[in-house]
């Protein structure tokens, strides 16, 4: 019923965000994007991006927040069993005649981001990344993705290292976004909606990754569809294109609760 | 070549599906948009996830299990309330052009005539009583397994629902299913969707625990097909002309013929979402079609019981 695999590593990125690397104990191909539901035996099950993989070794970026998450800090070490359902949902969409691409992330949405730089060097094409964090304190994988894009920029909101201010200033000082073939984005969705808008005033093609409350993860349950157009973040997702999201009314604005009420993004 | 001329339509107490394939209960029944979808991909008619008259968050994930020969839900009836739901489902602009069956739960007749004194005006084509769900707690197969329970709530409903068909979701697992039948259809029940999940646990080897948070959880899929295809079955040997629903484990054209045949008058479509997405639709209208043709069928309401006949 599930993947199943081992903690080989934990490595402490900042305070509150900690590396999961793990031995899967089949070999399984996933794209850049994609999730899995991590099980977590009588404690919850909560989607996470896949950050990296490679033959059975897989990378998971997990960011404590509440429940579950902080369990998972306080109890998961080298050599802990871990529960898998999937890969999940739809990648990244990447075309072979791309030349140069950018990413734009802030927070743990870094994760689907590195994996997709890994594979777009794989395939020759160059990439540039835009990484943003709260301080210094919270700043992680600078350096691994100094290693497989050409240039990377960082901004913090309050300074403490590289620009002072938000990822998407990022785009107006250090980049020209016509020289990109595409854009992908992973973050804080008002973000990723400013990135969205910016690039599509200039017809640049853009992805960003949504995240939703998940609960089958299989796409039938319905409760992290969109509105107007009924798509699901787990099964027609986590991925979309800018084109479909300026369709939707819900992107920026709005998310289901558990019961299935829309609630203001803020509120999250 | 598909014959043009094979009429799919049928009528299910009173209201015209333009074919028989349903979506069921629970699944992406949750916002009309989703719905819309479900109409575009060709289904005759859809239901809605079941609302309860408060808003209930449901079970903590795991909620869903995938068993390779079935699937595991505990979902725990994940819903805003009727008063949301009408604002949202109603209330909007959009409009489906296929008939909206609305499914309701409640723990008392009391419970589910308040739900549906709220409902009955809404542009809806028949209601759906869930008295079948097996895992959540004071709803469902806890209230729907005594017929008396069941006769009391289908009388209270029928108060609101003069003329519209009321149909009634049914469990496999009671001690007699033609006896709740029987107290439904003498309460004023026009028909009958089965079956629901059957109640079940799935345990991991490696964790050592059961999977879904709530322990407890409903099975569906081809795991239960045998199953619903006798209970729609044995309903039809004692009810020929109430109109069922059949539901469990249809994943398929020839699985959809099989309750057609067994006395199923519409199919429903549940977890084979999972495997299918929302192809599954066009997949069994296809299938069913080409069926219909090569066995010398004009309409599909024709093979509908024929596995009972002697002959
Ligand atoms: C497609 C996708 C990919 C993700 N990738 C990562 C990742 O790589 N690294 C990472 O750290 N986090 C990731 N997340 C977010 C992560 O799933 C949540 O932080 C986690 O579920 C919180 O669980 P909790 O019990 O600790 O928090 P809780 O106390 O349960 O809730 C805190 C907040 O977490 C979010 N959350 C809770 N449950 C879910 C759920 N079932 N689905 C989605 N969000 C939920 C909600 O915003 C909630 O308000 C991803 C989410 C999605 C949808
Ligand atoms: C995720 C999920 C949620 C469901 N929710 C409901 C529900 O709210 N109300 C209901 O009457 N049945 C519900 N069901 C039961 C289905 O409507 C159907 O009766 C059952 O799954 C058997 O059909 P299947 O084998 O085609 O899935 C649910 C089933 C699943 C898998």
């Amino acid at each position: 019923m599930y993947l199943y695999g081992t903690i080989s590593d934990v490595v402490e990125l900042t305070p509150s965000v900690r590396l999961y690397e793990i031995k899967l104990y089949e070999r399984i191909s996933a794209s850049p994007g994609q999730f899995l539901m991590l099980w977590v035996p009588r404690i919850g099950e909560i989607p996470l991006s896949i950050a990296n993989l490679e033959d059975r070794g897989l990378w998971l970026i997990i960011a404590k927040k509440g429940r579950v998450t902080t369990f998972i800090h306080e109890n998961f070490d080298r050599g802990t069993r871990v529960f898998l359902r999937g890969p999940l949902g739809r990648g990244f969409s990447v075309k072979k005649e791309f030349r140069k691409c950018l990413l734009v992330a802030g927070g743990y949405g870094l994760a689907p981001l590195y994996f997709l730089a890994r594979q777009l060097k794989d395939c020759g094409i160059t990439c540039d990344a835009l990484l943003g964090f709260k301080s210094v304190r919270e700043m992680f994988f600078v350096d691994e993705f100094k290693g497989v894009c050409t240039n990377v920029y960082v901004s913090t909101d309050d300074g403490s290292y590289g620009f002072k201010g938000l990822v998407t200033d990022l785009l107006d000082t250090s980049v020209t976004l016509e020289a990109y073939d595409a854009v992908y984005t992973s973050g804080k969705e008002l973000m990723m909606l400013e990135v969205v808008n910016r690039c599509s005033r200039r017809g640049i093609r853009v992805e960003a990754s949504l995240e939703r409350l998940i609960k089958c993860g299989v796409g039938i349950c319905g409760l992290c569809s969109l509105d107007p157009l009924g798509l699901r973040v787990c099964k027609d997702g986590p991925i979309f294109t800018g084109e479909v999201l300026l369709k939707l009314r819900d992107f920026g604005r709005y998310w289901r609760d558990e019961h299935g009420r829309k609630k203001s993004i803020e509120e999250r | 070549m598909v014959n043009l001329s094979v009429n799919l339509e049928i009528n299910l107490a009173g209201i015209r599906l333009r074919n028989p394939i349903v979506l069921a209960s629970g699944i992406l029944g949750v916002s009309m948009s989703l719905l819309k979808r479900v109409e575009q991909a060709g289904a005759g008619a859809v239901t809605t996830k079941t609302i309860t008259l408060n808003p209930r968050q449901g079970y903590a994930n795991p909620v869903f299990v995938d068993l390779e020969y079935g699937f595991l839900n505990a979902m725990g009836l994940p819903n805003p309330g009727v008063d949301y739901f009408v604002r949202e489902f109603f209330e909007g602009c959009e409009r489906l052009n296929i008939p909206l069956i609305v499914s309701i739960g409640g723990g008392s007749a009391e419970e589910f005539y308040e739900i549906c004194a709220r409902i009955c005006k809404c542009p809806m084509d028949a209601v759906e009583l869930n008295l079948s769900c097996p895992h959540a707690k004071g709803y469902g197969l806890e209230v729907g397994a005594d017929p008396q329970h069941v006769y009391d709530i289908v009388r209270r409903v029928r108060k609101c629902f003069s003329n519209k068909p009321i149909f009634v979701k049914l469990s496999a697992t009671v001690p007699s299913i033609v006896e709740v039948a029987e107290a439904a259809l003498k309460a004023g029940a026009s028909g009958f969707v089965a079956i629901n999940t059957v109640r079940a646990i799935a345990i991991d080897i490696y964790a050592k625990k059961p999977i879904l948070s709530n322990v407890y959880g409903g099975l569906s899929g081809p795991a239960i097909k045998p199953i619903a295809v006798r209970v729609v079955y044995e309903l039809y040997e004692n009810f020929k002309n109430v109109p069922i629903i059949g539901v469990g484990g249809v994943d398929s054209w020839e699985t959809a013929v099989e309750f057609l045949l067994a006395g199923a008058r519409a199919v429903g479509i549940g977890s084979a979402v999972v495997r299918r997405d929302l192809e599954i639709f066009n997949e069994i209208l296809e299938g069913l079609k080409r069926y219909l043709e090569v066995e010398g069928y004009d309409r599909v309401s024709d093979i509908v019981g024929l596995a009972h006949e002697v002959v």
